[in-house]
């Protein structure tokens, strides 16, 4: 039995939905961490805030913040899965349905860029990047709804033949540039090589790593661990009235590229919107976070 | 210190807003009007300028930069199914100006205000409350009544809404009426502890290397 339109349409509706109630375990648990290492009381108030927030909302299968973002997809395609589905059409036609019978509705955050009009529809919406898995009998679909509060401080430079010290003091800048506009503590995500657009790709799937896994690359374990520490030290804090926690984590990703090397930042706020499926051939769903 | 908690009821004098100080925490009740739309900050500058009349009266009142799902039923009820801050930073170039033009006595939302909002606020008499942003639920449930929503054309999170709430909150002083910003504070110590942080850094990164640190 392949994977049909019917599961693409579920998992569409479902992921978003899912994403917009339900603050991953990880990333409680990393605010819980925060509370007992924070020496601010604002800052402890804050995190606790939080964790009561995320708490209500998954009791409540309420959203935890009003602006639901639009939704990214990012979807991997098994060597082994068999598709018996227009694909592109199910998650098109998946959102266009949800956006419709919600409950609750959510805000028309669609935004046309030339017009500044927002509704819920608009070209390209919903945002979908396609990738392969070699060995994999599954279709894998992860969904990041993603609204201006952190998504505009994301940014992208490139660098001739960087130092490793061009490379993290830029983040740090980045950093600093972006303050506590991001709804802190935030996970950042850190691209470095390839190209202009795989490098931004690659920033953006490591704000949607699972906190709490040590990087495989040693060097880069190393880099995460720095930059964590010093972004923590700019004392922005959470919500950005000042404390000791601004990022729970910093996941930084590389690819091979010429001597150009881009290095690309993004944030996802403390509520960490992301969720997964995994659908099988046999008609298996399995949901993670 | 502990955090000092102050209970506020709207409208408020500015007696009251001078003696909350950056870092308390404020609960309020009364009403309060919200709006996250970019177009309504402008049309409200509008309105100071006489171009069109203000939706709602709001002098001595507080304005917040809060998205809600709000909607008017059929029996001409109204209501919100949810409602949290925005980003605030948005409405830079408005606030210094909507502040002593709509006699405000509180603003707020999330991430701060400028500088220029700041002294608006110190010269004014009012004050910026931080809210928890992603904090819906927490937000939603402090809501008594919904007793006007203003210009209703707009797309639901631009309108005005005005909103009757019971101990909203719990609310930050993130800019209190005598030029005390925590904004402004943490962004100059970010700046300040920079080179600092930077040397840590190379430091750190001659040890992964194997070589010395130098002093």
């Amino acid at each position: 039995m392949p994977i049909t339109d019917e599961m693409i349409q579920v998992a569409t509706r479902e992921l978003y939905s899912r994403a917009l109630r339900k603050v991953p375990e990880d990333a409680k648990e990393g605010l819980r961490a925060a509370m007992k290492s924070e020496t601010s009381e604002i800052a402890r108030r804050t995190l606790d805030l939080q964790l009561k927030s995320a708490e209500l909302a998954e009791r409540k299968d309420r959203f935890v913040c009003s602006d639901s973002g639009v939704p990214t997809y990012f979807v991997k395609i098994g060597s082994g899965a068999v598709l018996d589905c227009d694909l592109k059409a199910s998650i098109r036609s998946g959102y266009e349905e949800l956006v419709e019978t919600i409950d609750p509705p959510i805000l028309k955050h669609v935004t046309n860029p030339l017009t500044l009009e927002r509704s819920h529809h608009g070209k390209e919406m919903p945002l979908v990047s396609y990738d392969f898995e070699s060995g994999a009998d599954y279709v894998e679909m992860i969904c990041s709804p993603k609204a201006l509060g952190s998504g505009r401080w994301a940014a992208l430079e490139l660098f001739t033949f960087p130092s490793l010290e061009e490379i993290e003091t830029y983040v740090l800048d980045v950093a600093i540039k972006a303050g506590a506009q991001h709804c802190p503590p935030v996970v950042m995500g850190v691209g470095i090589g390839g190209s202009f657009d795989y490098c931004a790709a690659l920033a953006k799937k490591q704000t949607l790593r699972p906190l709490g896994k040590v990087n495989p690359e040693p060097v880069l374990a190393a880099m995460e661990e720095r930059l964590k520490t010093a972004v923590n030290a700019l004392g922005f804090g959470p919500m950005g009235t000042g404390g000791d926690t601004t990022v729970l984590g910093v996941h930084v990703d590389y690819a091979s590229g010429h001597g150009f090397t881009p290095v690309a930042v993004c944030f996802n706020c403390w509520i960490n919107r992301r969720t997964s499926v995994k659908m099988w051939n046999d008609g298996r769903m399995e949901w993670g976070e | 210190m502990s955090v000092r908690e102050h209970e506020l009821a709207l409208p408020v004098d500015r007696a009251a807003i001078e003696v909350l100080r950056a870092g308390d925490v404020v609960y309020l009740t009364g009403e309060i009007f919200a709006t996250a739309g970019l177009p309504t900050h402008e049309r409200l500058l509008g309105c100071i300028e006489g171009r069109e009349a203000v939706p709602f009266e709001m002098k001595d009142g507080a304005l917040f930069h809060l998205g809600s799902l709000n909607e008017e039923g059929a029996d001409g009820s109204l209501r919100i199914v949810y409602m949290n801050p925005t980003t605030s930073t948005r409405f830079n170039k408005h606030m210094p100006r909507l502040i002593p033009g709509l006699g405000l006595r509180v603003t707020g939302g999330k991430g701060g205000l400028s500088a220029e909002s700041a002294a608006a606020m110190a010269e004014n008499g009012c004050v910026y409350l931080a809210f928890l942003g992603g904090g819906a639920q927490i937000f939603t449930a402090s809501i008594r009544k919904v007793t006007g929503i203003g210009w209703p054309e707009m797309v639901s999170h631009y309108r005005v809404v005005r909103i009757e709430v019971e101990r909203l909150g719990p609310l930050t002083v993130g800019i209190d009426a005598h030029g005390s910003s925590l904004y402004d504070s943490t962004a100059q110590g970010a700046s300040a502890r920079r080179e600092d942080i930077l040397a840590q850094m190379r430091a750190e990164r001659a040890v992964a290397a194997g070589g010395s640190v130098k002093p």
